[in-house]
């Protein structure tokens, strides 16, 4: 574990001075992010200038809502994002060999290796969305609201990681897997659109338990104005551990499959 | 003109060999309308029109911006020029006796036919299990000039990743650039939200942008909201 701590250390410096490098390089997630983040205002305004509110949630929600999608896909482009994408680029061309053939968890390496402060800043802009929702709210929130919100950050941003990853792992077995991250991105705009507590019947099952991208901003919204009942937090938390278990297992069960680009 | 018009052909071809992938074209094209049927459906309960669009308006309005908004295939375009400078198979093209920039159209124009026709059925498919009758705009003058815009915005969308593209030459990675052009064009198409949701005077500069006029416009008048 120590070990593993100095490695991530040494491996996140590297980083950073290169990235230093090429100056657009880094400031590039930053546009990436902005640019993502004024669509979603744009389109959150187009939708909830006409809308006043959705099964109980009113604008203070929806916004505290936005801020932490927002604020999870930026933890995600941050931490992990750019190391996972590399995952099928590095299993067509073979480059994952060098990873398989290192002393140290290929995986841990490919997560960490292409961290990128580039999106910091949109941490900070979601944040701002956060504390303008909860003043719309005109509630306060107890100090347990807050930390059980930040935990329940840390478990989506987990959740989020596992279905970055489970997807990419496709790659192992099949020549191409953009259709199948377009159908990601899809199921994410549209969980990004509606609170989890708007989906009803099939609908909730697909979007709170086989893609549950659905309750990745929902439960920490949830938890922080309040409403999140133990069986909700419960329900969280085995999602999270299912979902990491398959990951991690889909991950495994690929690197044992894998037989290099040359074979 | 004739060797291009090959160049469209054979590409045409070349699309046949991806089975799959046209499979999940099919796939994603659907579940974009499934989606938006979902997220309006919630939002328009309670209500009969938002935005001067009733529920089964808008749903009309998403299967076809859908089905443009699968046609355009150029953004290829770009990501191949920047792997093909990169790694120096880019010279093909300069030994090879045609227009760089006319081939890339060409090449995107062969995709876009045969993806046309598979998504056309996909179409066909949504309203038919949607169970909305087609809301078309009747006047045939109106039907030709949402045709030329189509064809227009398509080959706009070509030129600009074309010069996206190009900019391989100057910078050491694009990407940067190409996912802010991804994330602007679906708003700005009206391929995420339809632009009449959007106050007065943001839709009034957006007029003066041409991706209004390549997937919104179009879409806008086969419905027969604007003419």
């Amino acid at each position: 574990m120590k070990n593993n701590f100095k490695f991530l250390s040494a491996l996140i410096k590297l980083r950073l001075s290169h990235i230093m490098t090429f100056r657009l390089g880094f400031f590039g997630p930053f546009f990436i992010d902005t640019s993502y983040f004024l669509v979603q205002i744009f389109a959150f305004e187009a939708i909830y200038g006409h809308v006043d509110s959705i099964r109980g949630w009113g604008h203070g929600e929806i916004l505290i809502f936005i801020g932490t999608f927002s604020l999870i896909n930026a933890l995600n482009m941050t931490i992990y994002f750019f190391g996972v994408i590399s995952i099928p680029e590095k299993i067509q061309t073979g480059e994952l060999d060098l990873y398989l053939t290192k002393p140290v968890n290929p995986l841990l390496r490919i997560t960490f290796e292409k961290v990128n402060p580039g999106s910091i800043p949109l941490l900070l802009f979601s944040a701002c969305i956060i504390i303008y929702g909860a003043k719309e709210c005109g509630t306060s929130f107890s100090g347990a609201n807050v930390i059980g919100y930040l935990l329940m950050i840390l478990l989506m941003a987990i959740l989020y990681y596992d279905m970055e990853l489970l997807i990419r792992c496709f790659a192992f077995f099949v020549f191409s897997v953009n259709n199948l991250v377009k159908i990601e991105s899809t199921a994410i705009e549209l969980c990004l659109k509606i609170p989890g507590i708007a989906f009803y019947g099939i609908y909730k099952v697909v979007f709170y338990c086989i893609l549950p991208y659905g309750i990745i901003a929902t439960l920490p919204t949830q938890m922080l104005i309040g409403v999140l009942s133990l069986k909700g937090i419960l329900f969280g938390m085995t999602i999270v551990c299912v979902f990491t278990f398959l990951a991690l297992s889909f991950w495994k069960y690929g690197v044992h499959k894998y037989e290099s680009a040359s074979c | 003109m004739k060797k291009y018009l090959e160049i469209a052909k054979a590409y045409m071809k070349t699309q046949l060999i991806w089975r799959w992938d046209t499979f999940i074209d099919v796939v994603l094209a659907m579940a974009k309308v499934i989606f938006a049927w979902i997220l309006w459906s919630i939002l328009f309960e309670g209500k009969e029109q938002i935005a001067g669009m009733g529920f089964y308006t808008m749903i009309s309005y998403y299967i076809i911006s859908s089905y443009l908004f699968q046609l355009d295939k150029s953004s290829e375009i770009s990501q191949q020029m920047t792997n093909m400078l990169r790694n120096g198979t880019f010279s093909k093209y300069m030994v090879i006796p045609v227009h760089t920039q006319a081939y890339f159209v060409a090449m995107a124009a062969g995709k876009i036919v045969f993806s046309a026709c598979i998504c056309f059925f996909t179409t066909i498919l949504c309203f038919y299990f949607s169970g909305i009758s087609f809301v078309a705009a009747i006047n045939i003058k109106i039907l030709f000039c949402g045709a030329i815009m189509i064809a227009l915005g398509l080959l706009f969308m070509a030129e600009l990743n074309y010069f996206l593209g190009i900019l391989t030459l100057k910078f050491e990675e694009i990407s940067t650039f190409l996912m802010i052009k991804d994330n602007f064009s679906a708003f700005v198409t009206g391929a995420v939200v339809p632009l009449a949701l959007l106050p007065e005077w943001m839709l009034s500069g957006m007029r003066y942008l041409p991706f209004y006029y390549v997937t919104y416009l179009p879409s806008m008048l086969l419905i027969g909201k604007q003419g």
